[in-house]
Parts: structure tokens; C-alpha cells; sequence
């Protein structure tokens, strides 16, 4: 499909890495520039640099990555002309419907060709993929992308609508994918262009639970069996490089430092308040001091010394020789409980350096996307006559109900 | 057009071939492996037996009786039919018990415009008059199904679905939780198709190893690493039932002694002069070791000459030493692929990829899937769902330009070049920065940071 060679070549396809939202396919043209916001470039200077270079704008700021397309990329990076499959549906629906080399699936409508590149890729030149599109215009674009993109001899496009017209293979195809309104319609169409000596496989991709169950019966009257239903998501995951979580018994630490300091400044202001009001006393010729308990005041300041002097005893002591808040616990006595702590005016918390990985899913993520309802037709030829009516009661019983 | 002749060569027969290893499933939902030897009987356990040429040559997929060793077809059940024979819990006769509704009466409901909620009402009632029934004839109508259905089997076709899906419920942890879902999405995402290159590391008894086998139809290379004297047997690929080419032109394993460059494998000399020779057999023995000394050189060569397309890893070991010993070998562009069941693991190999030149975008899925009952008038998700299918990490290799520098954008003043300028100088370097702590900041609302895996210097 695309350029296998390590180095880009001139005519070749490249998935330009703006950010992870914005990849923009570029045809190498030399003589043409690449200008963004994210730099300048000439396709020129891109010819015969390694597939996954790094290239920086060529004045000023900005970079840019160049890579080799793959299915995936050309996902993220493709002109939207309708809605379109990403990686999660596609792989599964690849998976339960066993589409691989040599395979031959027909799918219905083409659409922006988003799931086309991928099972092209994956049945690869010994298989094939007949792709419907009845919408002209977009029929027009995807013919001509699929010859860009060397797909010719994997990819038969058709414009038609396959719901009247049907398809263009009988008794060829291992596997049918429908994405259309109204896949029911396409149903016994898709009958006849499977295969019939070996087990084929059916998906129809509705967004609706009403498209379903219309699905479902006419899978079931067209003699599908195996009938089952899935939603598949990706649930993107953000990871962060946090360090490590604080115990709380640092925290714990910083509360009381607080408040002793609380503590000291309310004392502090105690004692000048005192100062003053006796010196004014003095001064307004007073000679009692008795507007505060002695008590109180005798109290306050012995704290106030201890207090001073520890400050002073454990200054200098640095901070990430700190013992561990439960050594605290094993000391006693008030005074001793002051010496873990770290000098006043700096944090009484070690600032640890190690650094742990955390994950959490993404706030916004894709809630739905399309029920795929898949089938099976085995290579069962002789129809009982019964299992042509619906006669058999629908029995309220069942595995769960 | 019609079918075009099958000119193809398919990865396995369409049909069961004597040595395949098949699996089936049994009436009470249950599945078996049994080996298909021409000649010989099968046994299932003890719901019965049958001559296995019986089945020899038979499509996948049909259902059989087993009537005296000897398979009759039955045919594939409709809807009407799962539902009644699926009825293992609470079940209803309808010879006891009131008829519930008919398909008919549905229908005519239906068009008369009863809202399909209330038929499903309707039904409950209906369901409501049977749970009243007694345990004995519930009993009674279970035994007399099962008998009815106790002798048949159906043959499983060996895709890479079943099989995976078959082992996930088997023995998940043999595969390190990897679900089809999430299998599907590796595949893809490291781009395997017939023709490519890839390097494996597949501790999940080579599940992966027979996902990537099968998208290659036996063309390209598959180097697998592993961390035996000799190449691991892959247990999974077993049961895909691969034609010979699929495996013998694409598979070659290195171990991890053998994976390094400065090592030399202690071999046992294989070029020893004719005239030294002795006997037939020393010399067969001889020309056996040579062939596996020359593999082994040549695997070594094509390893460290590099340029693979990809590296998928879903090992019990250190990832993060994994990468750094076999990054180096995956091309440029090329995908990198790393499973785990474990979040943590991928978490820290996550952060140890940003601070590396040569990833672009490491990020880290869950894949969710939800089965959903499709019957009609009880469409519901299944109440017993799998809750994971383990974790997967996606980054491409990239070549690093350590010279080129980022550019900030920011949004709130785009159009003061003079703002503009000043915040263009905001060149981030090293993994403790802020802004390169966290890629999501790119998402956010002011800023947009270019190149989110860019790098200090090393
Ligand atoms: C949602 S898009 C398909 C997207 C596609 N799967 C992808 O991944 O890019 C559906 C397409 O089906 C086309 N379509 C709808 N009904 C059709 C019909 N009856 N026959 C052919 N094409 C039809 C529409 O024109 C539209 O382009």
C-alpha cells in the first residue's frame, strides 16, 4: 500500500505529527512548502531523511515528526467526508469476523474509507475487498484515494446502492460489513454474496438499539445464526509523575508547629503588652500591674523560655535528617517534642525527591459509539421446512430474562 | 462473478484434517478440546464418542449428534430454538404451563402499536404465572431438554476470536488476560500484515505470537524473544491448526542471552575436517548441530541489522529493560506495543518512555466490551460481563532531533506578536517540568504544547 522504504522518497505519502490531535496527510512534492503554525518545512528537505525523523522548522521555533502512514494513522489523519470508524470497532470487527490474509469481505458504504485502508492492509494481496459506496461524490473521493494509495489491485470500489442493487459477487465472500441507515435491508444481499462452503460471518454496525433488533430479525429470518451483539470502547488513561503521597504525620507536624508558633507570637505579644501597659503604669505614675491573673502571666512566660531555647537548640538541624513523626511519639515530655522540628521561617516538612506514577481514565471519554451486531451462516444446506415459520412460542424463559 | 477458485494459501484447511486439535462445544455450554487422529474415537468426556474420520473433512461451525459413533448433522439452531434450549435457569413447558406469548400474538401486538415496553410486560407476567410453578417440574422439564440435546456437540472454527477467547475463559491468567478485544487492537495497532517484520516477547503461552502468525499468512519475520534454552512451544498456536508455511518460513526465537550483542553463545564446534569423521550418525549429528548453529547466527545478524516494523511485548518481565534492549532494533515510525494486565507496570514504563528521545506519545488504553442478549423483546447487556482485557501502551519510534525546540501557544493572547514572542521562549527541559510532567496539558483549555515526548538532551 504505502512506501516500505526506510527513507521518505519524493511522491510518497507521510502522516505529518503536528500534536496527538492534529496529523495531516502530505504528499512529498518537492518544490512545495509545508506551513503551519507549527513551522515552516520544505517538502524538498524531507526527501531521503529516515521515516520517523524528528525535523525542526526551518526558522524559528517548532518541530514536526514525519511518519510512515499505517491504517491507524491514516485514521487520525483522514479527510472527513462522513462519520467514520476508529482502531477500537475496527480491530474488534476485523477479530470477530476473522478477516485476514487471503480474506474476501465486502463492505457497505465506503464512507471516508476509514475501515477500507484497514482491511486492505489485513487481507493484504491475496485477498480482497469489495467496498459500496452509493453516495457519487464520496465514491468519486475514495476511488481516487485507493489509487493513491496503491490499493487498485486489493480494493474494487462500486457506486451503487447496495440496499436495492445488491452486490456485485455471489458465493465469493468470507465476511460482510455493513455501516449503513438501514443494514436490514442489505441483509439477503449479503446472503448471496457470501460464500457457502464454509462458515461466513455478517456485522452490521447501527449506533441505535431500534436498527438492531430490525437487524436481528432480518438476520434471523435469513437464516444467520449465532446472533449476538457487542460494544466495544476505549477507555484512555492518563498518566501523571507525582511525588510520593505525604503521611499525614508530616502534617500532623506542620498543624502543631503552627500553632506553637501561634502560640509563641500570642505570648510574645502578651509579654509586650505587658512592657508597655507597665511602663505607661509607671509613666501615668501607676504602680500595680493587675489587670492579669499572676498566674497566667508567670505560666506564659515559662513557656515562652522553654520555648525560645528549643527553637534555638534545634536550629541549624537539617531538614532531611528529620526523624520520623513515630519517633516523635516515643519521646516525652513537651520540651523534647519540640527538637524534631525544623528551625522557624522554614518548612518543617522534608521535601521528598521521589516521584511515583499515577493512572487515572481520562475525564471526557467516547461513551458509545455503534452496537455491532454480528452473525453466522453455516455451510448447512438442507432447510428443514419448520424453521421457515415463526410459529415456536417465545418463551419468557431464558438465562436471564 | 463467482467464486473464484481458492487459489489462496489459507493458513489452515477449512476443513478438519486428521492431527487438528478441535474444539466444541457441548450442550451445557462447555468447551472441549479433542485431537482428530484418522481411525481412532473420540471421546467427549463422558457425553459420548465417535469415530473421528466421521469428522474428518467436515466444515467448521455445524452441529452433530452422536447416534451409535457416527455424526448426523443437525440443523443450526434459530433464535426461537437458542432460546428455548438456552433456558438452563428458570424454565418454562409449555405443555404445563400457560402458553406464554407467541411470535403471533407479538406480531399482531405489534402492529395493533402496543408499545414494545409493554409487551415486555406482558411477558413478565406471563413469567410471573411460571416462577410460581413448583421446583420439581422446573426440574423436570430441565432434565428432559438436556437429554434431548445431550449427545450433540458443535465443532468450534479455530480463528484467532475463538481461540483467544476460548483460553480467556479457560485460563486467563495463561494469557495474561489478554481478551480478543484487546489482542485485536495490538495487532493493529503494530500494524501486522503479510510481508512485514516484527519482534515479539510473548509470555502468554503465545497467544500473541499466534495473533501476529495469522495476520502474516506465513509471509514476513517473526523474531521472538524468550527466556528458555530453546525456543518455547507456544502452546496457543496449537490449536490454530496452522499449515506448516504459516509457522517454518516466519518463526524464528533468539533468547535473551542469545539477544545480546557483546555475547558470544558458547557452541559446540559443527565444522570438523572430513578425514575426522567417523561414522553416518556422527556426521548427520554434525550437519544437525551446524544447522542450528547457522539459524542461530543468522537470527542474531537479522536481529542486530534491526529495522523491524514493530516490537509487541506481553512479558512477565521488567518492560522497561525489554524496551531498552529492543527498541533499538524496531525502525523508525515503527510501532511499539506493550500489554499488561497491570496498570502500575505500564504507568511507570509510561513515564520512563517520556523521559526518552525516541518515543512519540506513549499513551494507555483499557479496552471495555460488553456482550449484549439479542433476543427479541429481552435485548439486554449480559449480566455476567469480563471485566477486563488487561492494558495496553502504544508509542511509535521516533528519531530525535535534540535542536529543534517547541512552540507554546497561547491562546488567551494569540495576537500580540510581542506575547507571542515571549512565551515561544518558554522552552521546557527535563523531565521535572511541569509542563512536561503531564501531556494532557496539551488538551487543556489555554495552552498547546508541541511535541509532547520532547526531550531534554541526554
Ligand atoms: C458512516 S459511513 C461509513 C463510514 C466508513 N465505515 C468509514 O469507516 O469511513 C456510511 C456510508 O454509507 C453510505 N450508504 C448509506 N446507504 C447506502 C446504500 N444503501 N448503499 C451504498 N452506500 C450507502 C453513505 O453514503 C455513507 O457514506
Amino acid at each position: 500500500m504505502w512506501s516500505t522504504a526506510r527513507e521518505i522518497a519524493a511522491g510518497d505519502l507521510v502522516i505529518l505529527w503536528l500534536t496527538r490531535e492534529a496529523l495531516q496527510p502530505l504528499v512529498i512534492t518537492p518544490g512545495k512548502d509545508f506551513n503551519s503554525k507549527f513551522g515552516h518545512y520544505r517538502h524538498a528537505d524531507l526527501v531521503g531523511i529516515p521515516y520517523g525523523s524528528k525535523v525542526a522548522s526551518r526558522k524559528g521555533k517548532g518541530f514536526i515528526h514525519v511518519l510512515r502512514p499505517t491504517p491507524e494513522l491514516w485514521t487520525m489523519a483522514l479527510p472527513h467526508r462522513t462519520q467514520i470508524l476508529y482502531l477500537a470497532d475496527i480491530a474488534f470487527i476485523t477479530s470477530h469476523l476473522n478477516i485476514k490474509p487471503g480474506s474476501r469481505v465486502i463492505e457497505a458504504g465506503t464512507g471516508s474509507g476509514s475501515f477500507s485502508h484497514s482491511v486492505a492492509r489485513t487481507v493484504g494481496s491475496a485477498g480482497h475487498l469489495w467496498s459500496y459506496e452509493f453516495h457519487e461524490v464520496r465514491a468519486g473521493k475514495a476511488r481516487e484515494e485507493f489509487a493513491r494509495h496503491g490499493m487498485n489491485d486489493i480494493v474494487t470500489l462500486t457506486h451503487r446502492n447496495v440496499c436495492r442493487e445488491g452486490f456485485t459477487v455471489t458465493d465469493t465472500v468470507d465476511s460482510v460489513f455493513l455501516d449503513l441507515p438501514a443494514p436490514w435491508e442489505a441483509v439477503e444481499h449479503a446472503k448471496q454474496a457470501l460464500r457457502k462452503d464454509r462458515t461466513t460471518r455478517i456485522c452490521c454496525f447501527s449506533p441505535c438499539m431500534e436498527q438492531v433488533l430490525r437487524t436481528v430479525n432480518a438476520l434471523n429470518d435469513a437464516g444467520f445464526t449465532e446472533i449476538t451483539m457487542y460494544e466495544t470502547l476505549l477507555r484512555p488513561l492518563d498518566v501523571s509523575h507525582v511525588p510520593v503521597l505525604t503521611p499525614i504525620g508530616e502534617i500532623s507536624e506542620k498543624l502543631k508547629q503552627a500553632e506553637r508558633k501561634r502560640e509563641d507570637k500570642r505570648l510574645k505579644q502578651i509579654a509586650a503588652g505587658r512592657q508597655q501597659s507597665a511602663s505607661k503604669r509607671k509613666r501615668e505614675d501607676g504602680t500595680r500591674m493587675d489587670d492579669q491573673s499572676p498566674e497566667a502571666a508567670e505560666d506564659s512566660t515559662a513557656v515562652e523560655r522553654k520555648r525560645i531555647k528549643t527553637d534555638e537548640e534545634s536550629a541549624g538541624v537539617p531538614l532531611d535528617v528529620l526523624p520520623e513523626p513515630v519517633q516523635v511519639m516515643d519521646l516525652d515530655g513537651p520540651e523534647d517534642f519540640d527538637a524534631p522540628v525544623a528551625p522557624s521561617g522554614r518548612s518543617p516538612v522534608p521535601v521528598s525527591t521521589a516521584k511515583i506514577s499515577v493512572s487515572k481514565v481520562m475525564s471526557e471519554v467516547r461513551g458509545h459509539t455503534s452496537y455491532l451486531t454480528f452473525a453466522s451462516l453455516q455451510p448447512f444446506s438442507p432447510p428443514p421446512p419448520e424453521t421457515e415459520s415463526l410459529t415456536a412460542a417465545v418463551t419468557p424463559a431464558d438465562v436471564e430474562s | 462473478m463467482a467464486a473464484t477458485s481458492s487459489s489462496v494459501r489459507e493458513s489452515r484447511d477449512s476443513t478438519v484434517q486428521s492431527g487438528d486439535l478441535v474444539l466444541l462445544r457441548i450442550p451445557n455450554g462447555d468447551i472441549k478440546g479433542v485431537k482428530v487422529e484418522k481411525d481412532t474415537t473420540v471421546t467427549i468426556g463422558r457425553l459420548g464418542s465417535f469415530y473421528a474420520n466421521e469428522l474428518i473433512d467436515q466444515p467448521y461451525g455445524l452441529t452433530y449428534e452422536m447416534v451409535d459413533k457416527r455424526l448426523k448433522v443437525v440443523p443450526p439452531r434459530t433464535i426461537q430454538e437458542v432460546e428455548d434450549t438456552d433456558a438452563t435457569n428458570e424454565l418454562i413447558n409449555d405443555g404445563e404451563f400457560v402458553q406464554p406469548l407467541t411470535i403471533d400474538e407479538i406480531q399482531k401486538l405489534k402492529v395493533s402499536g402496543v408499545h414494545v415496553s409493554d409487551i415486555i410486560k406482558k411477558q413478565i407476567e406471563q413469567h410471573a404465572n411460571y416462577s410460581l410453578k413448583t421446583e420439581y417440574s422446573k426440574e423436570k422439564y430441565k432434565k428432559r431438554k438436556e437429554e434431548k440435546y445431550s449427545k450433540s456437540f458443535t465443532t468450534i472454527e479455530p480463528t484467532l476470536y475463538n481461540v483467544c477467547d476460548y483460553w480467556f475463559n479457560k485460563d486467563k491468567t495463561r494469557i495474561r488476560d489478554i481478551r480478543a478485544d484487546s489482542l485485536s487492537q495490538m495487532l493493529n495497532l503494530a500494524n501486522i500484515r503479510p510481508g512485514g517484520r516484527y519482534i515479539a516477547v510473548d509470555d502468554a503461552s503465545g497467544l500473541v505470537v499466534a495473533g501476529i502468525l495469522d495476520r502474516m499468512g506465513g509471509e514476513g519475520r517473526l523474531l521472538t524473544i524468550c527466556d528458555t534454552d530453546s525456543p518455547p512451544p507456544y502452546p496457543v498456536t496449537a490449536n490454530m491448526n496452522f499449515k506448516p508455511h504459516v509457522t517454518s518460513n516466519v518463526l524464528v526465537s533468539l533468547n535473551w542471552a542469545t539477544a545480546e550483542e557483546d555475547y558470544t553463545p558458547i557452541i559446540p564446534p559443527s565444522d570438523i575436517p572430513e578425514d575426522q569423521i567417523r561414522s553416518e550418525r556422527q556426521k548427520s549429528r554434525l550437519n544437525k548441530r551446524k544447522a542450528v548453529t547457522d539459524l542461530l547466527s543468522n537470527t542474531r545478524d537479522e536481529l542486530f541489522y534491526g529495522e523491524f516494523d514493530s516490537l509487541i511485548v506481553a512479558s512477565e518481565y521488567d518492560p522497561w529493560s525489554i524496551l531498552e534492549k529492543l527498541s533499538p532494533y524496531v525502525a523508525g515510525s515503527g510501532s511499539i506495543v506493550v500489554h499488561s494486565p497491570h496498570i502500575q507496570i505500564l504507568s511507570d514504563l509510561q513515564t520512563q518512555m517520556r523521559g526518552a528521545s525516541q518515543y512519540l506519545c506513549p499513551n494507555i488504553t483499557e479496552s471495555f466490551l460488553r456482550r449484549y442478549q439479542v433476543l427479541p423483546g429481552r435485548t439486554h447487556p449480559t449480566m455476567v460481563t469480563s471485566g477486563t482485557g488487561g492494558f495496553v501502551l502504544h508509542a511509535i519510534k521516533i528519531y530525535d532531533d535534540p535542536n529543534a525546540s517547541k512552540v507554546i501557544f497561547d491562546r488567551r493572547k494569540p495576537k500580540k506578536p510581542k506575547a507571542d514572542q515571549a512565551t515561544e521562549q518558554h522552552v521546557t527541559s527535563g523531565s521535572d517540568s511541569p509542563l512536561k510532567e503531564d501531556t494532557s496539558i496539551e488538551n487543556t483549555a489555554d495552552t498547546i504544547m508541541l511535541d509532547v515526548g520532547s526531550q531534554k538532551v541526554q
